[in-house]
């Protein structure tokens, strides 16, 4: 009798404690795997995107709906402004976010329209400071792979994107130096900027 | 012997132009341009040239010549410039990237038909590219963020660059062997020009998408190709720094597994 209950026991005892060790390794990559999930849906959206859509203001469009659910824009549109988003008045706050929208979804449409026929590989998922910042390569049918890396982060929405680093150059950095040194050549209007990119998507739009 | 004696200066200089302006900044920060006037001045011209001259040589070059052709003088171009690679690995404490980076130059120059055909990739020696101003970067000190690279300059066709990086010029420019032979016999008419040509098309083909996507897109293209060019340089340098951190630390544990 004692020997079988200390069987059952050591089994009972074994199979508890594996499962233990299994969830605490399960609960980090469960907390990772939506990240890169993120990604990997968003990929496949864009890719459906650029098959199902002619080039132009349709394909912009589409762009823009992808930008709006999986990206936290206002977020890394009151970093791209850097020092004159508290400066401007919720207004121009407001026509500012609307504009480099509709700027940031004709350059990505644009921007994969060229990437016909490559393939996005998501890889490891790494966590900094409460973000996940999760690795990929575009594998080019001709030339070097390029690496990307994305940021993303928990919002009021969900997990959403919010930057892209292309072999070490961050989108959002890169927009901030851009923004911040026209509305300074500018004077600090904000305005400024705002019609300048309005005036670059009506071209694009009537370019095509 | 002067030549060296001069980038021996320059690199002086530039320790203390770095060190002056070790702020220990976030990297989030623009980086410096206090002449930023003369910089978009000659930003200006470049583009000027680059629309008159070189980006339509760059276009004819990548739509006309045959990829295998294309292929070819990257894989000329590149075997050239692997002694300044590996005197580099070997200043970034990487003597056997620097033993790999010479075997594929012997093996491409001699199999591979002065460099034609990467041969040695085919055995497995991946190419690596390093460069001065990277080896700066890296030993620049803890104190130095890697965006930190002296202030911001562009060059007269060669483009955006800095006090570090334009520093690193100098020194491969004065310990490419494929310089200075050439320079000694005065071969400059059939050999530098010609290499220096080629050299301009081929890179200006194949960052054109980029660079185009970059212009396309930005309302301040000067400031934005400031802002690419640090960030990329500082990623190749943090890089770097990180295996190096990372091969000090194995040591440490190795070291202290060994007096355990």
């Amino acid at each position: 009798m004692p020997l079988l209950a200390s069987r059952r026991f050591s089994r009972r005892y074994i199979v508890a404690s594996a499962t233990a060790m299994a969830a605490s390794l399960a609960v980090p990559a469960l907390a990772a795997e939506p990240a890169a999930d993120l990604i990997s849906s968003t990929a496949t959206e864009v890719i459906e995107a650029m098959k199902r859509t002619p080039p132009g203001a349709e394909r912009a469009k589409v762009m823009e709906r992808v930008l709006q659910t999986k990206f936290d824009l206002p977020l890394m549109g009151q970093f791209a402004l850097g020092q004159y988003w508290s400066r401007a008045t919720p207004q121009q706050q407001a026509r500012f976010l609307r504009a480099a929208q509709s700027a940031e979804a004709r350059a990505y449409s644009e921007r994969f329209g060229q990437y016909a026929g490559q393939s996005l590989q998501v890889g490891r998922v790494v966590t900094r400071n409460g973000k996940y910042y999760v690795a990929s390569t575009i594998n080019q049918t001709n030339g070097q792979p390029i690496k990307l890396e994305w940021e993303v982060a928990n919002t009021a929405n969900g997990l959403r994107i919010t930057d892209i680093k292309v072999e070490g150059v961050s989108m959002i950095q890169t927009r901030r130096a851009d923004f911040t040194s026209f509305v300074q050549s500018h004077g600090g209007d904000v305005d400024a900027l705002s019609s300048e990119l309005e005036a670059r998507a009506t071209a694009a739009a009537s370019a095509k | 012997m002067a030549r060296l004696r001069r980038s021996g200066l320059a690199i002086a200089l530039s320790g203390t132009v770095l060190a002056g302006c070790a702020s220990g900044d976030t990297g989030a920060t623009e980086p410096w341009d206090p002449i930023e006037t003369p910089n978009r001045f000659i930003f200006a011209i470049n583009r000027t040239v680059d629309m008159v001259a070189v980006r339509p040589a760059a276009v004819i070059y990548r739509d006309w010549v045959p990829e295998r052709a294309q292929k070819g003088v990257r894989n000329m171009l590149d075997n050239l410039g692997e002694p300044v690679t590996a005197v580099n690995e070997v200043f970034q404490g990487d003597p056997g990237r620097a033993a790999t980076t010479m075997a594929r130059f012997l093996v491409n120059s001699t199999i591979g038909l002065a460099g034609l055909f990467d041969v040695a990739a085919m055995w497995g020696m991946k190419r690596t590219k390093e460069d001065a101003g990277i080896t700066i970067g890296m030993w620049a000190g803890k104190g130095v963020e890697p965006e930190n690279g002296g202030f911001y300059m562009v060059l007269p066709l060669v483009g955006p660059s800095n006090i570090r990086d334009a520093t690193g010029l100098m020194i491969d420019y004065a310990v490419d062997p494929f310089q200075i032979l050439p320079i000694a016999f005065n071969w400059s008419w059939w050999y530098t020009t010609p290499r220096f040509a080629l050299n301009v098309i081929d890179y200006r083909s194949r960052t054109m998408f980029a660079l185009d996507d970059l212009e396309k897109n930005s309302v301040d293209y000067y400031a934005a190709l400031k802002s690419a060019y640090t960030q990329n340089r500082a990623e190749l340098i943090r890089q770097k720094r990180e295996k190096a951190d990372t091969k000090a630390e194995l040591e440490r544990r190795d070291n202290l597994a060994l007096v355990r």
